[in-house]
């Protein structure tokens, strides 16, 4: 092999705190994807930028590892029982056109408005979607825990289901028959937020249970489906224009193909509604943590002013309560599996 | 969860294989990442590699966690909504 220098403007040197700090976070978000089905990129791509990697090869990289850890997550809840593929392959071609729709209006916003103004769409977006989104799962997680932990249908998906639109699709697994039409906006609009917020999976898994009536296991494992697509084509397109570091993948595939694999069992040992109540949490933790970044791209754009005291404040509180989201999903779900543990040895 | 004979084995094998693989990559790693970022169809690159590590470390991380006594719990059948019926036939005029 020939000597090639690597461009340090792209790729950062390593030492032992990254290599660390990336492998604990690739853990942490694997656990939390095996179990929700998204999850970890919200911080990993941040998390990357903060150790001195450029935005660009943070969210390539960050994409390259996320398809292998879906597709590991995948078989794995497929051995469960647990993945709609048709569902999976249906939802990542329409979430396919939803990222290039996506990354169209993101260039429109980019050369209206500059960075700031970009900055400041995606964290409304985030913001904006994960409240309400966030706020009507957790609503439906409480409402499912009081009432022993059954899932109902929704009555809008029940409603959609009756619609012979053609073309009807059965998809035995979910156990539901569907129009075509209703369940191609679910996969645009996770392909939409995929390309916006880097997280499509919040609104693809609530879309799959409110919408289209998956039972919530399933949606969270069929939206690995979903993800492994939609990452494999991104990385191939990152890839070809050289912005992927392999070497900050293969730290954090260290870590997150463990975590993938514990989130994976441990949605055999809990509830469906704790899927529910975890995403939840996690959506609504981060919510304020972008909204806690909105006032320093206000002010970039002069329609506030603050010290740059209070910003670096606000900067460093964000991303902590970022961190924060993670852990906490971590903590209920490793609590739920102990639970579930417990309570398996205690009848056995 | 299952009785079934811990994977002791496959856990040794697949971890030997993985880290020989980490050592191995990371013995040149800038090199093999200033390869892979001259883009164009270097992209076969950074892909293979990460579809070689799902299958190695991926099977190294199963059977640990089945080795130290994690397995699934198949403790309730899945629940899912009856699929609504295909309508009957259609309508056929018996003129």
């Amino acid at each position: 092999m020939d000597m090639l220098a690597l461009d340090p403007t792209k790729f950062i040197d390593l030492n032992t705190m990254s290599i660390v700090f990336l492998f604990l976070v690739g853990f942490i978000g694997g656990l939390v994807s095996g179990f929700i089905g998204s999850g970890g990129a919200f911080v990993l791509t941040p998390g990357m930028m903060s150790l001195g990697v450029p935005g660009t090869v943070a969210v390539a990289s960050n994409m390259c590892h996320k398809f292998p850890k879906a597709l590991v997550g995948a078989i794995k809840r497929f051995r469960y029982g647990q993945v709609d593929v048709k569902m999976g392959l249906i939802m990542a071609v329409s979430a396919i056109v939803g990222v290039q729709v996506g990354i169209k209006v993101q260039q429109i916003v980019l050369a209206m408005w500059g960075q700031a103004g970009s900055d400041l769409y995606v964290s409304l977006s985030f913001v904006l979607v994960l409240v309400f989104v966030g706020g009507y799962v957790m609503k439906d997680a409480i409402h499912c825990a009081r009432s022993g932990g059954e899932e109902e249908t929704t009555a809008l998906a029940r409603r959609l289901q009756t619609i012979e639109l053609w073309p009807m699709i059965s998809f035995p697994r979910s156990g539901l028959r569907i129009s075509l039409w209703f369940t191609l906006p679910v996969g645009f609009a996770t392909g939409l937020l995929a390309a916006t917020i880097a997280v499509g999976g919040f609104v693809g898994v609530p879309g799959m249970i409110y919408v289209l009536g998956v039972p919530g296991l399933m949606a969270s494992a069929t939206e690995l489906v979903v993800a492994f697509v939609m990452g494999l084509g991104g990385s191939v397109n990152w890839a070809m224009h050289g912005m992927v570091d392999i070497r900050l993948v293969l730290i954090i595939l260290g870590g997150s193909l463990l975590g993938v694999q514990l989130g994976a069992i441990g949605t055999t040992y809990v509830r469906p509604h704790m899927i529910k109540m975890v995403m939840a949490t996690i959506m609504l933790i981060v919510a304020v943590s972008r909204g806690l970044a909105l006032p320093t791209y206000l002010v970039k754009l002069g329609f506030m002013e603050l010290p740059d005291a209070t910003i670096s404040l606000l900067k460093n509180v964000s991303f902590a309560s970022m961190c924060l989201a993670l852990l906490t999903g971590a903590v209920i779900i490793l609590g739920s599996m102990w639970a579930g543990r417990k309570a398996q040895v205690a009848a056995s | 969860m299952t009785h079934s004979t811990k994977p002791v084995g496959r856990t040794l094998v697949f971890g030997a294989l993985t880290a020989a693989f980490y050592t191995g990559f990371f013995a040149y790693g800038d090199t093999i990442a200033a390869h892979f970022a001259q883009g164009s169809l270097w992209a076969a690159g950074p892909i293979a590699t990460v579809f070689a590590v799902s299958y190695l470390h991926g099977e190294f991380a199963s059977n640990l966690w089945a080795t130290l006594g994690i397995s699934a719990v198949r403790k309730h059948e899945r629940t899912t909504v009856t699929a609504t019926k295909r309508p009957a036939q259609r309508p056929t005029l018996h003129a």
